[in-house]
């Protein structure tokens, strides 16, 4: 037994962006079938603009993002604005574990595919709806994707550097990420409750509120304290240094980007840095002794630092730090994350084959199971490329079903323009 | 808030810090009963605060509260013979074990994740490490600032033309946090639906890392370009999502498809600028950033987040104000749907806390358990289950195993 949901599960992938589809990305390393709907006319967004190029380039199939969320599933459209496309989705809602859907409030009920009424059809269905502010509330039809709900949490309040007002947001548009994690912790648990009640449920999911937790210290702080946290940068409330620092030349890695993150947490490690880097004379600086010491003085610390770094190369002084027992990063650009040389021992990224893009390489699964390994080699589907094994092959359909699915837009293979157009 | 849907699962809670507990709350507070097995001298995390002031020597501190509700807690010293003999007990009919030591930690105490298993057949232990249980740095250093580093997330935040940026707080670590206890629902469904055993689970904190990094590595060799710190813009791309000052604060904006376009171009009564060559299209509009970037720029200067917020979104543009903390807490919209919530924690008193954003509809939560105190379940734990009599648990407390 390799894949543990293989034959066992079939969702249903009604999302767009990152959240929602990572919850199914995730079920299909499992070894789910996880059937991506889309609609031609509005495809999922991730797939970017159809502007972007010439139709023969076939722009939407090249977005890397989209191709990395929807890796393992089987593509199909359905024109969600029809009877028939409705009428087909509640089909395959029959045949279904898991549905998995992030429209705003109401989108769902719109189609005629709430929750009341696909639970009236399969009992046993598991409905995931991941609204980004809840389905409920005076703000619930608010938009916010990942960038502007992590905003809504907390978190972009409070990243800044330490010595000016600018806010800024992730680098990663983490609100999507955490709320699909969510989503693939409570499909499991959803399955097991099913497994002993033998029913179904709708969960919900407030985006935003999936990301609150992460800054749950920060909120104890402020009650704590009555003062708002404002950002701290590199630097960390209590110990110092901790800071990111401009190396000289070039980082093997990284050609022209030779930052190096090095933080002391004790004295001990403190007096290591100093000597590693060949900086005796800080070590003995009074204005360094110790913590508190190093806190008040920061600035000047931070300044010492970087005129010793900016003469030193960042991977010599990256070994040296960590012989020393510091804490040392290189400060990664994705081309170094991918030539890092203990993920690449671990073998963390997957090399994949897909259509009109070829062959690269996506990050792995992340939990390593040793006796169920989880598989995230498939590529992603192209717009509609499994309309006929699934109409056909799942539902029955005949060939002339489909075609006539195909000559009234309600299933293809081109994306539509708002005017119905293929391009 | 506490569900039932795990109810059935019993978990075995060795973690300490931050990412290993998030993972065993996530999995209490879906209803699996989690024991957590302290050191006698506590989880370190117990006196990393935030405190309440002038209690700065209290048992615990506030994110501690937070990290530890919906557990039971027992203190048991895994050097002494007697503390592994107990914690043994533990596992025999526990299903998950999950634990963030060194990788070469439990091993080193004759636990070895693989012995365990061994042991017993239906455990699955869950390892959430640094770098992972292998590799050459498997034993190395980590904390936030150099994880947010080697993952990716640090480099390209911030401004051109001066230091990366660091998030803030243990983001990353909560994404590990979130793999962790997946990771115990992967071991779990997979013994339940065949393999009929527990098996090993690895989660490497890097890895997590690098899984959230929007897939910055896959677009990397997509397109051959290193996305670079573009200040208070998250990229430059055919899109405008982006930091700005206003009025009264700070604003975020997320512009991406033709139609939120459009409707930008209205809030800031510029309709004509659709058609504008220099704009009308994606592509056009990721060539000519730094011109919109400037008109839309002056535009919030001259409003208030509010009114940005209002006029925003009845355009359907995802626009918001950029809320502190405190004003998350006093949210209306997270007051509406009652998500904070308050515990009475034995050491801390009442405090908010965030709730649970998992809404299962099967059944009513109850209200979460406060985070046990030191040892708080010795009794009923390693008494009332495992057989210690009060004698024993007096001799066993007297030497330092519990």
């Amino acid at each position: 037994m390799n894949s543990p949901l293989d034959g066992k599960v079939r969702a249903l992938d009604l999302s767009m962006g990152w959240a929602g589809p990572l919850v199914g990305q995730m079920l299909a390393e499992m070894g789910a079938e996880v059937i991506k709907v889309e609609d031609t006319r509005r495809f999922d967004w991730w797939r970017g603009s159809l502007s972007m190029g010439p139709p023969e380039a076939q722009p939407i199939e090249r977005a890397s993002v989209f191709n990395t969320a929807n890796r393992g599933k089987l593509g199909v459209t359905l024109d969600l604005n029809s009877a028939r496309g409705i009428e087909l989705v509640k089909r395959l809602v029959k045949m279904s574990d898991v549905l998995i859907e992030n429209y705003s409030p109401g989108v769902m009920d719109r189609f005629g595919l709430s929750y009341a009424t696909l639970g009236a059809i399969n009992s046993r269905l598991i409905m995931v709806s991941m609204p980004s502010f809840g389905s409920n509330g005076p703000e619930c039809n608010a938009r916010g994707y990942g960038n502007t709900v992590e905003a809504m949490a907390g978190v972009t309040g409070l990243n800044g550097y330490h010595d000016n007002e600018q806010r800024y947001t992730l680098s990663n548009a983490l609100g999507d990420p955490v709320a699909g994690l969510h989503g693939a912790l409570v499909v499991l648990a959803a399955l097991r409750e099913r497994a002993r009640t033998g029913r179904g449920q709708l969960v919900e999911i407030a985006q935003v509120e999936a990301a609150i937790p992460l800054v749950a210290g920060a909120i104890l702080e402020y009650q704590f304290s009555g003062e708002v946290p404002r950002p701290r940068g590199n630097r960390h409330p209590r110990y110092a240094p901790h800071g990111v620092y401009r190396c000289a030349g070039d980082d093997a890695c990284q050609p022209g980007h030779p930052w190096l993150a090095i933080a002391a947490e004790t004295d001990q490690q403190w007096r290591a840095v100093a000597d590693a880097l060949g900086l005796a004379h800080l070590a003995a600086d009074a204005r360094f002794s110790d913590a508190s010491q190093r806190k008040v003085n920061e600035d000047a610390l931070d300044a010492e630092l970087s005129r010793a770094l900016a003469t030193m190369s960042a991977d010599d002084a990256a070994h040296r730090l960590a012989a020393a027992g510091v804490y040392v990063a290189p400060v990664h650009s994705a081309a170094a994350v991918l030539a890092d040389a203990h993920l690449a021992s671990r073998g963390y990224f997957v090399a994949i084959d897909r259509a009109v893009v070829g062959t690269h390489l996506y990050p792995g699964a992340v939990a390593r199971l040793s006796a169920t390994p989880l598989s995230a080699d498939a590529p992603a589907p192209l717009l509609g490329e499994h309309n006929r094994a699934v109409l056909g092959g799942m539902l029955g359909m005949s060939e002339a079903e489909i075609g006539e699915l195909e000559q009234s837009g309600v299933i293809g293979t081109r994306p539509r323009d708002d005017r119905g157009a293929t391009r | 808030m506490r569900y039932r849907a795990l109810n059935d699962v019993r978990v075995i809670d060795l973690t300490h810090h931050l990412a290993g507990p998030y993972a065993t709350k996530l999995l209490g507070d879906l209803g699996a009963e989690v024991i957590k097995v302290e050191p006698p001298w506590g989880d370190a995390e117990r006196r990393a605060g935030p405190y309440r002031k002038g209690a700065e020597d209290a048992e615990r501190g506030g994110l501690f509260a937070f990290l530890n509700q919906n557990k039971f807690g027992v203190t048991l010293n895994l050097r002494h013979d007697r503390g592994r003999e107990l914690l043994l007990g533990l596992l025999a009919d526990a299903d998950i074990l999950v634990e963030n030591f060194a990788p070469a930690t439990l091993p080193g105490l004759g636990l070895a994740p693989a012995t365990l298993i061994e042991k017993f057949p239906r455990l699955s232990v869950v390892s959430i490490s640094n770098f992972g249980q292998d590799g050459p740095e498997r034993d190395g250093l980590l904390n936030d600032l150099t994880l947010f580093a080697r993952g990716g997330w640090t480099f390209p935040v911030g401004e051109p033309n001066r230091e990366p940026l660091t998030p803030p707080g243990s983001l990353a670590q909560y994404v590990g946090a979130l793999y962790g206890a997946i990771g115990a629902m992967q071991a779990l469904t997979a013994r339940d639906l065949g393999l009929g055993r527990g098996q090993h689970v690895d989660i490497s904190l890097l890895e997590a890392t690098v899984a959230t990094m929007i897939y910055e590595t896959v677009t990397f060799q997509y397109s051959g370009i290193v996305r670079e710190r573009a200040g208070k813009r998250f990229a430059i791309g055919p899109f405008m999502i982006v930091t700005l000052k206003c009025k009264d604060g700070y604003a975020g904006l997320q512009m991406v498809t033709d139609k939120q376009f459009e409707g930008l171009c209205d809030l800031l009564g510029r309709p004509e600028m659709f058609r504008d060559a220099r704009f009308h299209t994606a592509l056009e509009r990721m060539r000519n950033n730094d011109a919109l970037l400037e008109i839309v720029e002056k535009f919030f200067l001259e409003h208030e987040r509010a009114w940005l917020y209002r006029e925003g979104q009845s355009r359907a543009i995802p626009l918001v104000p950029i809320p502190s903390v405190a004003e998350v807490l006093e949210w209306e919209q997270t007051k509406a749907r009652n998500y904070f919530e308050t515990i009475e924690d034995p050491v801390l008193g009442a405090i908010r806390v965030p709730g649970t954003p998992l809404k299962l509809t099967s059944h009513r939560a109850e209200p979460a358990r406060p985070a046990p105190r030191l040892g708080e379940h010795n009794r009923e734990i390693l008494g009332a289950r495992l057989g210690v009599n009060a004698g024993e648990l007096e001799r066993l407390r007297a030497a330092g195993t519990i």
